[in-house]
């Protein structure tokens, strides 16, 4: 199936839930709206057999954060986009549909502040234990302060 | 009565360290659970502040023994975003290295898994010819780790035809050599035992997990981003995807030395068939805005890339997904219903980039709270000691 | 005269602990070619030992990272005296290309005391071998 059929196809089963571009060959990126994840997750991987998840990355806009899902099937990439106000970043765990998703869902929780709803097991995954809460990497307006070091038997 | 040992991350002898925390009813493993953290670098927020070209410095130190692999996956969405045209010698040349890396990693994994079973001398054969390889590297780029020889828009240095024919009697040598093993390997009973059964992971549990690389397609998963998604050479090529039906680490070994002759057979081609040009286009300082995925079939697996770029010199977003990290997952399903002294051979089988030779684990009671260590070497020798005295398996077959 | 006894041992065959503090893990393949039959340093005695209570010589390598810094103190403190520590690669001299990340400390420096610093991204084999017999000629 070439990526003009695909989408064709996907127009037809999820209609106005879902804005498609095509920038590359094999790459398709759909737009949808936060609540629609979870219903347009289960539709793909039912109907359209997408069912492995590379990785979530989170983008951080300045006044949004844009978290992208990477799926891919052997003929083409399916990459998800959704978009949630800073202010309030709530978004539903896809783990019910992909168990595989742990993982990246844990790492945006901790680096971009993000709350996954739902999400079966919330701890930290790469910052260390003495890490303060509330300080989220990540984000754009999140900067490090490099402590003095001192070089022994030498100008520090 | 169950026990929760936590195995530290005190490292004595190999690679990073990691901290797996484990439940135990008596030998048998109920529950795993791990506690990655102890090498996180903060590599993306780093990436925001450098150009793209410093960019390629930093990502190939995300790890050091599949480092060509990051730097290759960069360079190829940044040339993507610029809508750059590298010429085809530059092309086959870095591919070239990507597949002499190739067969650095999975002859070092060869080694250690020989190690862990206890199949010392395996050990010492398998790194001895990695040095071949490191040589015809070191001959290539001017480094044996870390080659640098990536850059925007092709590659820094060129082959001669000298170099050509040392590559070609390299690789004659080590296929030689790697047929040699694998007649030994197949006939030591003792190894096939060992590694038959251990680690078992399902197809659907492949599925649902997102695993990757080896490690999934042992289980009959044939998915391989060369031949799916093949960037720039690799649809010119003739090769084929290896798979294995018996999901334990017997058939992630048959994989990795069924990838090994496949690598062989690729980088012949590669050599014979290398065109004239030249090997690098000049490149823009700065990037449209824009984004890109970008994906590249690593020693252990798929590894994903995505740049975005704001039309500055400098990218907005990195995010790297390095293969070993998709199959965590997995490896806690795999230790589940496992023995305790199967633990360093199934954790050293998912080639991980975190591995592990030895390490202490701390044994806690779950009534009284003490603590007991118990070294990793300890682990293995038990492990050694009681499928010994086993009677062999008479039905693991070495499948070739 | 037992004294001089022990030292000469210590001098003619180290027992060698690997530490790896979150490094890229170059080094640390490096270090491990090092026993293997190119280079071969078992033909001196050198043994790589899976515990610090056995160690003479610690060889260290990445740099330091928030997680893993009791645990190295706590190690450094675990080994018997008296004891060296190499700093092997750029990454454990100053922290390399890391520099100015949040989760990074810098050097090994920075947590224990070194006694020989091997440069290079990674140190060769040769080098590190180099490293260990230079700072043992100095005792």
């Amino acid at each position: 199936m070439t990526d003009v059929e695909l989408i064709e196809r996907l127009k037809a089963d999820l209609g106005d839930r879902v804005e498609i571009a095509n920038p590359a060959r094999r790459r398709l990126f759909l737009k949808i709206a936060p609540r629609d994840l979870v219903a347009v997750t289960t539709r793909l991987r039912d109907a359209f057999g997408v069912v492995f998840l590379s990785t979530i990355s989170g983008v951080d806009n300045g006044v949004s954060f844009e978290i992208i899902y990477h799926f891919s099937t052997p003929e083409h990439d399916y990459n998800l986009r959704t978009e949630i106000p800073k202010d309030d970043p709530r978004i539903d765990s896809i783990t019910p549909v992909i168990p595989g998703a742990i993982l990246y869902e844990r790492e945006i929780q901790e680096m971009f502040g993000i709350v996954v709803d739902g999400i079966p097991d919330g701890r930290r995954l790469n910052l260390p234990d003495d890490w303060p809460d509330g300080q989220y990497p990540l984000r754009k307006d999140w900067k490090h302060v490099r402590p003095v070091e001192v070089i022994p038997g030498g100008k520090s | 009565m169950s026990f929760q040992i936590p195995i530290g991350p005190q490292h004595p002898a190999l690679k990073e360290p990691i901290s797996l925390r484990m439940t135990v009813e008596g030998e048998v493993i109920t529950g795993a659970d791990i506690r990655l953290g102890y090498n996180h670098r903060g590599i993306e927020k780093l990436a925001e502040d450098k150009s793209f070209l410093q960019n390629i410095y930093l990502v190939e130190r995300i790890c050091g023994i599949c480092s060509h692999s990051h730097a290759t996956c960069f360079v190829q969405g940044v040339e993507r975003l610029m809508e750059l045209d590298p010429p085809k010698r530059g092309m086959y040349i870095r591919y070239l290295v990507s597949e002499l890396e190739r067969v650095h990693s999975h002859l070092l994994w060869l080694g250690v898994a020989g190690h862990e079973a206890g199949f010392d001398s395996f050990f010492m054969y398998t790194w001895r010819d990695r040095e071949i390889v490191m040589d015809l590297l070191e001959m290539i780029s001017g480094n044996r780790v870390h080659y640098a020889i990536n850059t925007i828009g092709g590659v820094r240095r060129d082959l001669d035809e000298g170099q050509k024919a040392r590559i070609l009697e390299g690789v004659a040598t080590l296929k030689k050599r790697s047929e040699y093993y694998f007649h030994i390997g197949a006939n030591e009973p003792s190894f096939v035992a060992r590694i038959a059964g251990v680690g078992m992971l399902t197809k659907q549990q492949v599925i649902d997990l997102c695993a990757v690389g080896p490690t999934a397609r042992a289980s009959g998963w044939d998915r391989d981003v060369r031949k799916e998604d093949p960037y720039a050479v690799y649809d010119e090529l003739d090769f084929e995807v290896a798979t294995a039906d018996s999901c334990d680490v017997l058939g992630r070994v048959v994989v990795r030395v069924k990838e090994l002759l496949e690598s062989y057979k690729m980088i012949e081609q590669m050599v014979r068939r290398l065109p004239d040009g030249g090997i690098v286009v000049k490149a823009p300082r700065k990037a449209k805005p824009g984004e890109t995925v970008s994906r590249y079939e690593a020693p252990r697996g798929e590894n994903i890339h995505y740049i975005k770029a704001n039309g500055s010199d400098r990218p907005e977003r990195l995010k790297v997904r390095a293969p070993t990290l998709g199959n965590y997952p997995a490896t806690v399903a795999m230790l589940k219903n496992g023995f305790i002294a199967d633990i360093p051979l199934i954790f050293a089988a998912i080639d991980p980039c975190i591995c592990c030779a030895e390490r202490a684990v701390t044994l806690v009671s779950a009534r009284s709270g003490e603590e007991s260590i118990v070294r990793m070497s300890d682990l293995r020798r038990l492990a050694l000691a009681r499928s010994s005295n086993a009677p062999v398996k008479g039905n693991a077959v070495w499948p070739f | 005269m037992l004294n001089k006894l022990a030292r000469w041992s210590r001098i003619k065959s180290p027992w060698i602990l690997h530490l790896n503090s979150g490094a890229c893990n170059a080094c640390d393949i490096e270090i491990v070619a090092a026993l293997t039959p190119r280079f071969d340093v078992e033909r001196f005695g050198i043994l790589l030992k899976a515990t610090p209570r056995h160690a003479d010589v610690i060889i260290a390598s990445g740099p330091v990272t928030r997680q893993m810094r009791e645990r190295i103190i706590r190690i450094y403190e675990q080994t018997p005296d008296p004891k060296f520590v190499i700093a092997v690669g750029a990454c454990a001299m100053a922290g390399c290309v890391y520099r100015g990340a949040y989760n990074i400390m810098g050097g090994i420096d920075q947590v224990i005391p070194v006694n020989m610093y091997v440069p290079g991204c990674p140190a060769r084999p040769d080098a590190i071998v180099d490293g260990v017999v230079k700072l043992l000629g100095k005792l």
